[in-house]
């Protein structure tokens, strides 16, 4: 019997109006970061049981103690300021990062909440990291002489949180790098910095693509040195699958089938209905089925609800086609 | 010869000032019920005469409105035009913003003014000719997904007639100038020529208004010698992302003006006005027969708040070295 179809998320989880509350008390001095920590931690423990409810094979943090996924690392790399906010669509804001200064890794950036959240499950916790390309794409630079310069500083600090990760016991490994499917005449930076990131790794190494122009940087997507590739399929109504019928999708792939965008809970026949045209072209031990995206935009109740639907049609497709856990 | 300022597209929507009114704050407010739609329509009026007031002081020569009631250039204006529907989020370009897609589902025409009430809000608050922005047709189509038309010729046509019928109600409104965003026309390819003057063309024949070509993020090399015959009064060109624009100056015909985008809006770092001045001297020792602007590369939206602001300031202090220097 053939094996696969494992259950995961991309990352970010939605963080309850408390701590939402509890974020803002303490960006305005009412709150110490002691006990903003503590609410963060009871947060994380909670979505960590959570996920486990529902029944994903591969949980994750649920990064309730980050905020954007370029600032946070950025807030604690020595090089980068923090800029004022700047919209990224309709009412959403982030704080964009600025080089100013060499970029370097001083300290653990993630390492001690991925053993706290590993700490909590018999489940594996993914290693969840934000990429050079992305990293250096996404901020301002009022230091670097050239993007390649900027992103290979980068590429060495990310490689040392990495293999801390992996010295902790992480076995999976996802280094986020949505911004590479935009420049296609970058990718081969994009491929050389995410190399550096990940080398000396033998956990397995993700990356989370979002948003792009497929027609462009595929199948040359491939050539990322990762062992899978998550992707958004439902927002795009699984165009995707037509470009792997003529070019075959080689490596394992995270196969996005909830639009993380829409509050509209998804029913059980159309993800059931998305996985079937997946498996049409990409054999079950190639698939990871999650979300297109962080769930961090939508409601708790949005996000669990959602999974809880992803969960049970996949355990439906298993049965349907054989598939083993 | 004075130098005249301008922006090109939007501006950011958030105050620098505690306790000015923030249209991020209002719209929460209304998805929590605790405003309403009115509100939060006071709050894009207040926002757009607070951009009005920077641009003002600066002392900016023809501000744009700043599209404070816009999510995006494409589904605001797609939403109000017939045959379009709007789909799926993805990435605007190569930036960190994202828009929803606009779908073309049937045929494209005009059927109301989309932005002229918004025009006309800017200009009202302003002694300065407000310049009126609008999605190119060519970009727009790009940047949509086309589920209807069997040949992209046609449905060009048909956009660049809608949104001429557009220019044409700014036009009736009072809009003087008429900037229409075209960033995918530095991506095109030569074979692409006939398409970009399928779709222009009709928007720009017989237009009242003085029109604006604004290519951010390239330069249209490959398609100019079509877009060159066009009756556009400016090419707006993003010289800080594409500096090969450099070369079409001494290609554009007589009569027409060139609004050199050189305050880049994608990025913090602030450029020296002296520098800049001498990059105008530059394009003058090129064509010194035609007249100048001087823009930014792109939407100031890009940028926080704060630092939209330095630059709007910088580029009006390098404009009037550039016009001390040239007068």
């Amino acid at each position: 019997m053939p094996r696969g179809l494992w259950t995961t998320t991309v990352g970010s989880f939605p963080k309850p109006p408390r701590l939402e509350k509890a974020r803002q008390q303490h960006a305005r001095g009412e709150l110490k970061a002691e006990e903003l920590e503590a609410m963060e931690r009871e947060e994380t423990v909670e979505v960590i049981r959570r996920q486990e409810r529902i029944g994903l094979d591969i949980v994750v943090d649920g990064e309730l103690y980050r905020g954007d996924m370029t600032t946070y690392f950025a807030e604690r790399m020595p090089g980068f300021a923090i800029s004022n906010p700047v919209r990224s669509y309709g009412n959403r804001y982030y704080r964009k990062p600025i080089a100013v200064g060499p970029i370097r890794r001083k300290k653990p950036l993630t390492v001690d909440w991925w053993k706290f959240a590993q700490s909590q499950t018999s489940k594996p916790v993914k290693g969840m990291l934000t990429g050079p390309y992305t990293m250096m794409d996404w901020s301002f630079n009022e230091h670097y002489p050239s993007r390649e310069a900027m992103a290979m500083d980068l590429a060495e600090a990310i490689n040392e949180e990495a293999l801390a990760l992996q010295e902790a016991g992480a076995k999976f490994i996802q280094i986020d790098e949505p911004a590479v499917s935009v420049r296609p005449e970058e990718l081969p930076l994009a491929v050389k910095a995410l190399a550096r990131a990940a080398q000396g790794l033998k956990a397995k190494t993700i990356t989370h693509i979002c948003y792009g122009d497929f027609d462009v940087i595929y199948p040359a997507l491939l050539d990322l040195p990762v062992d899978q590739i998550d992707l958004e399929m439902a927002n795009s109504r699984y165009d995707l699958l037509e470009r792997f019928r003529v070019h075959p999708f080689t490596k394992e792939i995270g196969y996005g089938v909830l639009d993380v965008h829409s509050h509209r809970i998804e029913t059980k026949e159309e993800i059931k209905e998305g996985l079937r045209k997946g498996l049409e072209v990409l054999r079950p031990e190639q698939i990871y089925v999650d979300p297109d995206c962080g769930l961090k935009t939508r409601t708790v109740d949005e996000a669990f609800a959602k999974l809880e639907v992803m969960v049970e049609a996949v355990r439906e497709i298993r049965a349907e086609k054989g598939i083993d856990v | 010869m004075k130098i005249e300022t301008t922006l090109a597209g939007s501006y950011p929507k958030l105050p620098t000032e505690p306790g000015d009114v923030n249209l991020r704050v209002a719209k929460n407010r209304r998805d929590q019920g605790k405003a309403t739609d009115q509100d939060v329509l006071e709050a894009v009026r207040e926002t757009t005469r607070r951009m009005l007031k920077i641009q003002e002081r600066a002392g900016v020569d023809i501000p744009v409105d700043g599209s404070a009631a816009w999510d995006d250039a494409q589904t605001y204006v797609a939403r109000g035009i017939g045959g379009f529907q709007i789909e799926g989020l993805i990435r605007y370009l190569d930036t960190n913003t994202y828009y929803r897609q606009p779908a073309i589902a049937g045929r494209i025409e005009w059927v109301r003014p989309v932005t002229v009430e918004d025009w006309k809000l800017a200009q009202s608050m302003s002694e300065r000719p407000v310049k009126a922005f609008l999605p190119g047709p060519y970009s727009l189509y790009r940047f949509s997904r086309d589920r209807h038309y069997k040949a992209p010729a046609e449905a060009l046509a048909d956009l660049g007639r809608a949104l001429g019928r557009e220019a044409q109600a700014l036009e009736e409104a009072g809009a003087r100038w008429i900037h229409f965003e075209e960033p995918w026309l530095g991506k095109a390819k030569s074979q692409d020529a006939a398409l970009v003057k399928a779709a222009l063309e009709p928007l720009l024949t017989g237009r009242k208004a003085r029109t604006v070509v604004h290519v951010p993020f390239g330069a249209p090399i490959a398609v100019w010698d079509s877009l060159g015959e066009l009756p556009w009064s400016v090419i707006g060109l993003d010289l800080r992302e594409a500096p090969e624009g450099w070369d079409l100056i001494p290609r554009v015909p007589k009569g027409r003006t060139v609004a050199l985008g050189l305050i880049e809006a994608r990025n913090t770092r602030l450029e020296d006005a002296a520098d800049v001045a001498r990059e105008v001297a530059r394009a003058r020792a090129l064509r010194s027969d035609l007249e100048y602007q001087l823009c930014t590369t792109a939407s100031l939206e890009y940028l926080p708040a704060d630092k939209a602001e330095a630059k709007v300031a910088r580029l009006a202090e390098a404009a009037r070295i550039a016009s001390r220097n040239g007068g």
